[in-house]
Protein backbone atom coordinates (compact mmCIF):
# COMPACT_ATOMS: atom_id res chain seq x y z
CA UNK A 1 0.00 0.00 0.00
CA UNK A 2 1.08 3.54 -1.02
CA UNK A 3 0.75 5.69 2.32
CA UNK A 4 1.34 8.64 3.90
CA UNK A 5 0.90 10.78 7.07
CA UNK A 6 -0.50 13.86 7.20
CA UNK A 7 -0.23 15.70 10.82
CA UNK A 8 -1.74 17.72 11.41
CA UNK A 9 -4.68 17.87 9.58
CA UNK A 10 -6.57 20.74 10.24
CA UNK A 11 -7.29 22.43 6.65
CA UNK A 12 -5.22 19.96 4.79
CA UNK A 13 -7.90 18.56 3.41
CA UNK A 14 -6.57 19.31 0.08
CA UNK A 15 -3.09 18.30 0.86
CA UNK A 16 -4.37 15.10 1.52
CA UNK A 17 -6.36 14.83 -1.64
CA UNK A 18 -3.94 15.64 -3.91
CA UNK A 19 -1.79 12.83 -2.59
CA UNK A 20 -4.24 9.62 -3.06
CA UNK A 21 -5.45 11.72 -6.45
CA UNK A 22 -1.89 11.60 -7.90
CA UNK A 23 -1.17 7.70 -6.83
CA UNK A 24 -0.63 5.67 -9.88
CA UNK A 25 -3.30 3.22 -7.99
CA UNK A 26 -6.02 5.43 -9.23
CA UNK A 27 -7.79 4.81 -12.60
CA UNK A 28 -7.58 7.61 -15.55
CA UNK A 29 -11.21 7.47 -16.61
CA UNK A 30 -12.14 10.56 -15.83
CA UNK A 31 -16.32 9.37 -14.39
CA UNK A 32 -14.60 6.67 -11.96
CA UNK A 33 -12.16 9.30 -10.91
CA UNK A 34 -15.22 11.55 -9.71
CA UNK A 35 -16.76 8.74 -8.68
CA UNK A 36 -13.59 7.89 -6.00
CA UNK A 37 -12.90 12.04 -5.72
CA UNK A 38 -16.15 12.40 -4.29
CA UNK A 39 -15.83 10.04 -2.16
CA UNK A 40 -12.42 10.29 -0.31
CA UNK A 41 -12.96 13.79 0.20
CA UNK A 42 -16.10 12.99 2.15
CA UNK A 43 -14.05 10.55 4.23
CA UNK A 44 -11.00 12.90 5.21
CA UNK A 45 -13.29 15.77 5.53
CA UNK A 46 -15.21 13.77 8.39
CA UNK A 47 -11.42 12.82 9.82
CA UNK A 48 -10.75 16.68 9.58
CA UNK A 49 -13.72 17.73 11.09
CA UNK A 50 -15.01 15.65 13.64
CA UNK A 51 -12.52 12.82 14.87
CA UNK A 52 -9.72 15.15 16.65
CA UNK A 53 -10.82 17.67 19.20
CA UNK A 54 -9.30 21.20 17.99
CA UNK A 55 -8.48 18.94 14.68
CA UNK A 56 -4.94 18.60 16.08
CA UNK A 57 -4.10 14.67 15.30
CA UNK A 58 -2.70 12.85 12.37
CA UNK A 59 -4.62 10.95 9.22
CA UNK A 60 -2.58 7.86 7.48
CA UNK A 61 -3.85 7.48 3.79
CA UNK A 62 -3.16 5.03 1.85
CA UNK A 63 -3.90 3.43 -1.71
CA UNK A 64 -3.30 0.09 -3.19
CA UNK A 65 -4.35 -2.15 -6.33
CA UNK A 66 -5.23 -5.71 -7.07
CA UNK A 67 -3.69 -5.69 -10.82
CA UNK A 68 -5.77 -9.58 -10.79
CA UNK A 69 -8.95 -8.11 -9.34
CA UNK A 70 -8.28 -4.40 -11.07
CA UNK A 71 -9.71 -3.34 -7.02
CA UNK A 72 -8.65 -0.34 -5.37
CA UNK A 73 -8.62 -0.22 -1.95
CA UNK A 74 -8.42 3.61 -0.38
CA UNK A 75 -7.37 3.19 3.48
CA UNK A 76 -7.89 6.26 6.21
CA UNK A 77 -6.27 5.22 9.61
CA UNK A 78 -6.67 8.25 12.12
CA UNK A 79 -5.95 8.00 16.10
CA UNK A 80 -9.04 10.08 16.88
CA UNK A 81 -12.26 9.54 19.18
CA UNK A 82 -13.42 5.85 18.10
CA UNK A 83 -16.67 7.19 15.87
CA UNK A 84 -17.76 4.18 13.10
CA UNK A 85 -19.76 6.27 10.39
CA UNK A 86 -21.54 3.58 9.25
CA UNK A 87 -23.33 2.75 11.88
CA UNK A 88 -25.57 6.26 11.51
CA UNK A 89 -28.56 5.18 9.47
CA UNK A 90 -29.08 6.76 6.00
CA UNK A 91 -30.93 9.62 5.30
CA UNK A 92 -33.86 9.86 3.84
CA UNK A 93 -33.22 11.00 0.52
CA UNK A 94 -37.33 11.18 -0.39
CA UNK A 95 -37.78 13.74 1.86
CA UNK A 96 -39.03 17.12 0.35
CA UNK A 97 -36.98 20.28 1.23
CA UNK A 98 -38.25 21.68 4.36
CA UNK A 99 -37.83 17.79 5.70
CA UNK A 100 -34.38 17.61 5.15
CA UNK A 101 -31.83 18.29 7.56
CA UNK A 102 -28.19 19.68 6.51
CA UNK A 103 -25.76 17.44 6.38
CA UNK A 104 -25.69 13.72 7.16
CA UNK A 105 -25.10 12.91 3.30
CA UNK A 106 -21.70 12.67 2.79
CA UNK A 107 -20.79 8.96 3.87
CA UNK A 108 -24.10 8.35 2.41
CA UNK A 109 -22.70 9.14 -0.87
CA UNK A 110 -19.37 6.99 -0.51
CA UNK A 111 -21.65 4.20 0.06
CA UNK A 112 -23.30 5.04 -3.55
CA UNK A 113 -20.03 5.94 -5.06
CA UNK A 114 -17.78 2.74 -4.08
CA UNK A 115 -18.48 -0.76 -4.41
CA UNK A 116 -17.49 -1.42 -0.36
CA UNK A 117 -16.70 0.83 1.99
CA UNK A 118 -16.11 -0.91 5.93
CA UNK A 119 -14.75 -0.14 9.54
CA UNK A 120 -12.77 -0.92 12.41
CA UNK A 121 -11.22 -0.50 15.05
CA UNK A 122 -7.25 -1.29 15.45
CA UNK A 123 -5.02 -0.96 17.77
CA UNK A 124 -6.60 2.14 19.32
CA UNK A 125 -6.81 3.12 15.61
CA UNK A 126 -10.41 4.45 13.39
CA UNK A 127 -9.55 2.50 9.89
CA UNK A 128 -11.55 2.87 6.58
CA UNK A 129 -11.30 1.10 4.31
CA UNK A 130 -13.18 1.57 0.75
CA UNK A 131 -12.91 -0.44 -2.42
CA UNK A 132 -14.03 0.02 -6.06
CA UNK A 133 -13.41 -2.44 -9.03
CA UNK A 134 -11.62 0.34 -11.71
CA UNK A 135 -12.45 -1.72 -15.15
CA UNK A 136 -14.70 0.43 -16.58
CA UNK B 1 -14.89 28.41 -7.74
CA UNK B 2 -16.44 31.61 -9.30
CA UNK B 3 -19.50 32.62 -8.41
CA UNK B 4 -21.04 35.72 -11.29
CA UNK B 5 -24.00 37.12 -10.30
CA UNK B 6 -26.15 39.23 -12.24
CA UNK B 7 -29.73 41.15 -12.64
CA UNK B 8 -31.99 40.25 -15.60
CA UNK B 9 -35.39 42.32 -14.88
CA UNK B 10 -36.82 40.11 -12.40
CA UNK B 11 -34.74 37.24 -12.56
CA UNK B 12 -30.99 37.00 -10.53
CA UNK B 13 -29.12 34.45 -12.95
CA UNK B 14 -26.28 32.95 -11.10
CA UNK B 15 -23.05 31.19 -13.01
CA UNK B 16 -20.97 28.83 -11.63
CA UNK B 17 -17.50 27.96 -12.56
CA UNK B 18 -15.24 25.27 -11.02
CA UNK B 19 -15.79 23.22 -8.10
CA UNK B 20 -17.36 23.39 -4.67
CA UNK B 21 -15.99 21.29 -1.92
CA UNK B 22 -15.04 21.14 1.58
CA UNK B 23 -13.10 23.51 1.42
CA UNK B 24 -14.47 25.98 -0.17
CA UNK B 25 -18.08 25.95 0.63
CA UNK B 26 -18.45 27.71 3.13
CA UNK B 27 -16.71 30.86 0.94
CA UNK B 28 -19.88 29.48 -1.34
CA UNK B 29 -22.16 30.27 1.57
CA UNK B 30 -21.05 33.93 1.63
CA UNK B 31 -21.25 34.40 -2.24
CA UNK B 32 -24.45 32.85 -2.21
CA UNK B 33 -25.69 35.34 0.93
CA UNK B 34 -27.51 37.92 -1.22
CA UNK B 35 -29.71 35.17 -2.86
CA UNK B 36 -31.42 34.40 0.37
CA UNK B 37 -32.77 37.81 1.14
CA UNK B 38 -35.48 39.43 -0.63
CA UNK B 39 -39.29 39.01 -1.60
CA UNK B 40 -40.17 36.72 -4.24
CA UNK B 41 -37.14 35.41 -5.72
CA UNK B 42 -36.52 34.31 -9.05
CA UNK B 43 -33.58 32.74 -9.56
CA UNK B 44 -31.60 31.00 -12.39
CA UNK B 45 -28.12 29.00 -11.61
CA UNK B 46 -26.10 28.05 -15.01
CA UNK B 47 -24.07 25.30 -13.81
CA UNK B 48 -22.87 24.36 -17.09
CA UNK B 49 -19.10 25.35 -15.37
CA UNK B 50 -19.24 23.41 -12.27
CA UNK B 51 -17.44 20.51 -12.41
CA UNK B 52 -17.96 18.80 -9.04
CA UNK B 53 -19.65 19.38 -5.81
CA UNK B 54 -19.68 17.26 -2.49
CA UNK B 55 -21.73 17.12 0.39
CA UNK B 56 -20.89 20.50 1.44
CA UNK B 57 -21.53 21.79 -1.39
CA UNK B 58 -25.38 20.51 -1.59
CA UNK B 59 -25.90 21.76 2.17
CA UNK B 60 -25.62 25.44 0.54
CA UNK B 61 -27.93 24.56 -2.23
CA UNK B 62 -30.71 23.18 0.06
CA UNK B 63 -30.28 26.34 2.34
CA UNK B 64 -31.06 28.20 -0.79
CA UNK B 65 -34.10 26.04 -1.79
CA UNK B 66 -35.54 26.75 2.04
CA UNK B 67 -34.78 30.12 1.25
CA UNK B 68 -36.73 30.74 -1.56
CA UNK B 69 -39.80 28.53 -0.93
CA UNK B 70 -39.92 30.27 2.40
CA UNK B 71 -40.33 33.77 0.09
CA UNK B 72 -42.42 32.00 -2.28
CA UNK B 73 -39.45 31.81 -4.70
CA UNK B 74 -38.56 29.70 -7.40
CA UNK B 75 -34.95 28.33 -7.78
CA UNK B 76 -33.98 26.65 -11.50
CA UNK B 77 -30.32 25.33 -12.19
CA UNK B 78 -29.89 24.03 -15.62
CA UNK B 79 -26.79 22.83 -17.86
CA UNK B 80 -25.82 20.69 -15.03
CA UNK B 81 -23.08 18.19 -16.04
CA UNK B 82 -24.09 14.53 -16.07
CA UNK B 83 -21.29 13.93 -13.07
CA UNK B 84 -22.76 16.39 -11.13
CA UNK B 85 -26.24 15.36 -12.19
CA UNK B 86 -25.46 12.22 -10.41
CA UNK B 87 -24.54 13.50 -7.38
CA UNK B 88 -27.66 15.44 -7.24
CA UNK B 89 -30.21 12.30 -8.17
CA UNK B 90 -28.22 9.91 -5.62
CA UNK B 91 -29.07 12.59 -2.63
CA UNK B 92 -32.51 13.15 -3.43
CA UNK B 93 -31.81 16.80 -4.46
CA UNK B 94 -33.01 15.99 -8.22
CA UNK B 95 -36.61 15.94 -6.75
CA UNK B 96 -36.07 19.15 -4.23
CA UNK B 97 -34.91 21.31 -6.33
CA UNK B 98 -36.04 22.30 -10.24
CA UNK B 99 -33.46 21.07 -12.38
CA UNK B 100 -33.49 21.41 -16.32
Amino acid sequence: MRKKRFNPIKDKTSEIMEFLMASPDMPQDENLRFKIELSIEEAVDNVVRYAYEGGIGWLEVGTSLNEESLILTIELRDAGTPFNPLEKDDPDVTLPAHDREIGGLGIYLCKQMMDSISYRYEDGNNVLTMTKRIDS
Amino acid sequence: MIVTISKQEDKTLVELNGRIDSTNADKFQQEMEPLMQGEKPDIDVDCSGLTYISSQGLRVFLLLQKSVMARKGKLVMRNMNPRVKEVFDITGFSNIITII
